[in-house]
């Protein structure tokens, strides 16, 4: 049974974990995460590098909402970002995918620059409808920017190729976007234990207390955006590669809400909660679905007629009251557990 | 003894040689996909495509089936986002094992399902997204049934010309900034040069805008009197609600999104006689008719949801199973799109003009008939029959 106990040094405070426990169960996930494409259909597959793709898109959002505290509703305009330069660079200029996609990732980046800018001067909801006036902007700029973007017309994303290998297909996009899930989440990790991360942290405690640290709001809350945006646009980058067809429908508003909706649902400036929540809000609809499929009755006209409501209504229903009882997240259901076991059997 | 064994294994190999190369057959069942917006704002549309499907497979199987095999269709939401209708098909391909596909959501989200639908040969008859994209460049197994909206708003705009209301009439169009906009202004365009219209104004605007005061300021302040109206359910109809409210005294051409009774519903307060153009019939013999038919197949509020979008899918199940009936007990992907490639005149009751897939961009139905909205009736009247533009 472990018990709490004393840190000494100061590595051993910022470690990822000292508890070989947690590093086994991390190899295991990994290796049976590893192994998944060939225990499961194709479906089944499909729905896990979106989910991937969710977790990507999630801890990016996380390094700026979560962790720094800067509200942004403009995730959706930085995956497209990420999603046409990917494209773009794919299929008109035919470029290799392990340059187009970085590219994606360092070009909405770059363009998070710009729109971090108001941030050093907003915050709250004034940050977030800059970032939302932003996401219109992208949109604008891709209908109208034909020559470049295909306009309304979209674009289709093909020939993603590495050492003759399909990217764009079951298995190699499964771990294309699984390699660079464990990338992303180790690489936000790191950032955390490192200054960049406690600086982000004390300007999402106060902006003005982390200033007079010494902390350089400017720079930390522009790398901040950037960071987050680089991430953002990987996911978009991935995105593109699975559906292989973009164009502004694929980037709605509610792409915004929803990313919200994960981190928050997770736990807001966790890693973990990032994860879970996306983990949770992509494979939530499947659930409500084979729950019905399982114990909906077929010939009630009541399910026949309105199953689409209802399992709409379940989905919104399972998050409210989600967030009312558990209100930490799905980290706090995680953490509750973990100290019930630590505890087992004098837990309370 | 040993050649009656030999003969029977031959013929239970020849019945099931077709269904295992093609998914989605059995001796008893052929399984149709349905990728659809069934939740959302716009969900009114594609549970009218959905009745669409669901009365075509109650016709045919209560006739018999498709030589024999009944046809089940399995229909999956996409909330009209176009990376859901991806893991939609998907979905459908994989788990549910379909053998064609008929509804196929909006032009973006039938896009998306272009790769896949490609890579796996799946049969499919696009009918709620007749666009140029959509058909060009053409893929080898997808038939297209529907006009482009450049012909039905050419063909409003002539008819609109040759009866003018007004003697010095100015047309004014008003379009969405995508895709869809841009076929309406190439209609618009032609017609202008065409018939010497005089074009007083062209405006854009976003997707999903619902206040267009400034617009139709601006296209009053043009001396407007005819709008080409672009704009699609609640926003064409506030097209036509601002209008009214500048006490504007126009003819409307719309999109036949307009043609549904919840958006004629949502328009008629305006008090215009606007038209709509369409590849399907929206009144008349033939609507009566299947409305009379779907009666034994659905419940009375499904009958009341009967709608354009519902002939449209009605007409693309109708022509598959067509085409599957053809290739007669051994049924395969190949066949049936070797069968829809070479579809000519098939009846759709009135409902449409006569399909045929035989062309260079397996397209069809691209007739249109002009309707026009009467306030006073409540109800659609023909003006002209289906005409090719």
């Amino acid at each position: 049974m472990r018990t709490a106990h004393f840190k000494e040094r100061t590595g051993q405070l910022v470690a990822l974990s000292d508890s070989k426990v947690v590093w086994g169960w991390a190899v295991a996930a990994v290796a049976a995460l590893l192994l998944l494409p060939f225990v499961i259909g194709n479906y089944q597959l499909t729905l896990m590098v979106s989910a991937l793709i969710a977790v990507i898109g999630a801890v990016g959002l996380n390094m700026l909402t979560g962790t720094t505290g800067l509200i942004s509703l403009g995730q959706a305009g930085f995956l497209a970002v990420g999603a046409y330069t990917n494209g773009i660079l794919l299929a008109d200029y035919g470029m290799p995918v392990w340059i187009s996609l970085p590219a994606g990732g360092l070009v909405a980046g770059m363009i998070s620059i710009v729109v971090g800018i108001p941030s050093l001067r907003l915050k709250g909801l004034y940050l977030a409808i800059t970032t939302l006036a932003f996401s219109f902007i992208i949109n604008h700029v891709i209908l109208y920017a034909e020559g470049l973007t295909h306009g309304p017309n979209g674009l289709f994303v093909n020939g993603a190729q590495l050492f003759g290998i399909d990217l764009q297909k079951g298995k190699p996009l499964y771990y294309l976007a699984l390699g660079l899930t464990i990338l992303v989440i180790f690489g936000a990790l790191n950032l955390s234990r490192t200054r960049i991360g406690r600086a982000w942290m004390a300007i999402s405690d106060h902006d003005i207390a982390a200033r007079v640290m010494g902390v350089d709001l400017v720079r930390y809350k522009l790398l901040a955006f950037f960071m987050s945006s680089f991430v953002v646009g990987i996911a978009g980058g991935l995105l593109s590669l699975q559906i292989r067809f973009i164009n502004i429908d694929v980037f709605a508003l509610i792409l915004s809400i929803e990313a919200l909706a994960i981190i928050i649902l997770g736990g807001l400036g966790s890693i973990a909660g990032a994860v879970l929540g996306a983990i949770f809000l992509s494979f939530l609809p499947e659930a409500i679905r084979l729950f019905f499929e399982t114990f909906g009755d077929p010939q009630s006209t009541l399910y026949t007629s309105y199953v689409y409501e209802i399992r709409g209504i379940a989905y919104g229903v399972v998050i409210v009251l989600f967030l009312r009882f558990k209100p930490d997240g799905l980290i706090g259901v995680w953490r509750d557990a973990r100290k019930y076991w630590s505890n087992w059997p004098l837990a309370y | 003894m040993t050649r009656t064994i030999s003969t029977l294994a031959a013929a239970l190999l020849m019945s099931t040689a077709a269904y295992a190369a093609d998914p989605g057959v059995s001796d008893t069942e052929i399984k149709i996909g349905d990728v659809n917006i069934m939740t959302g704002p716009a969900a009114f549309v594609g549970k009218g495509v959905a009745l669409g499907s669901k009365i075509a497979a109650a016709e045919i199987n209560a006739a018999g089936g498709v030589n024999g095999r009944k046809i089940t269709v399995i229909t999956e939401d996409d909330g009209y986002i176009p990376a859901r209708s991806f893991q939609a098909l998907t979905k459908l391909i994989e788990v549910d094992g379909i053998f064609a596909l008929n509804g196929t959501s909006g032009t973006a989200n039938v896009l998306a399902m272009m790769p896949l639908i490609t890579e796996n040969n799946l049969p499919t008859v696009v009918t709620t997204a007749p666009a140029e994209l959509v058909y060009k460049p053409v893929r080898p197994t997808v038939f297209t049934f529907g006009a482009k909206y450049a012909d039905a708003f050419y063909a409003q705009l002539k008819h609109i010309s040759s009866k003018p209301e007004s003697k010095d009439a100015v047309y004014g169009l008003i379009r969405q900034d995508d895709d869809f906009g841009k076929e309406i202004e190439a209609g618009y365009e032609r017609a202008v040069k065409d018939f010497g219209l005089k074009d007083g104004i062209r405006l854009r605007f976003k997707k999903g805008t619902s206040n267009f005061s400034a617009e139709i300021a601006q296209m009053k302040q043009a001396g407007v009197t005819v709008i080409v109206n672009g704009g699609i359910f609640a926003g064409a109809a506030n097209i036509l609600a601002e209008a009214r409210k500048l006490d504007m005294n126009i003819q409307s051409a719309g999109v036949w999104s307009e043609g549904i009774p919840a958006s004629a519903a949502l328009s008629a307060p305006a008090g215009y006689d606007f038209m709509v153009a369409d590849y399907v019939a929206l009144t008349g013999e033939s609507t009566d008719k299947f409305k009379e038919m779907a009666k034994k197949y659905v419940t009375e509020e499904e009958l009341a949801g009967i709608s354009r979008y519902t002939y449209v899918t009605y007409i693309g199940l109708k022509t598959l199973a067509h085409a599957m009936g053809e290739c007669g007990q051994e049924l395969t992907r190949a066949c049936t799109v070797e069968k829809l490639k070479a579809l000519k005149d098939f009846d759709t009751g009135g409902l449409s003009a006569p399909v045929s897939f035989d062309n260079d961009n397996q397209l069809s139905g691209t007739a249109v008939a002009v309707y026009q909205y009467d306030t006073k009736t409540g109800a659609f009247q023909e003006r002209t029959g289906f005409e090719q533009y």
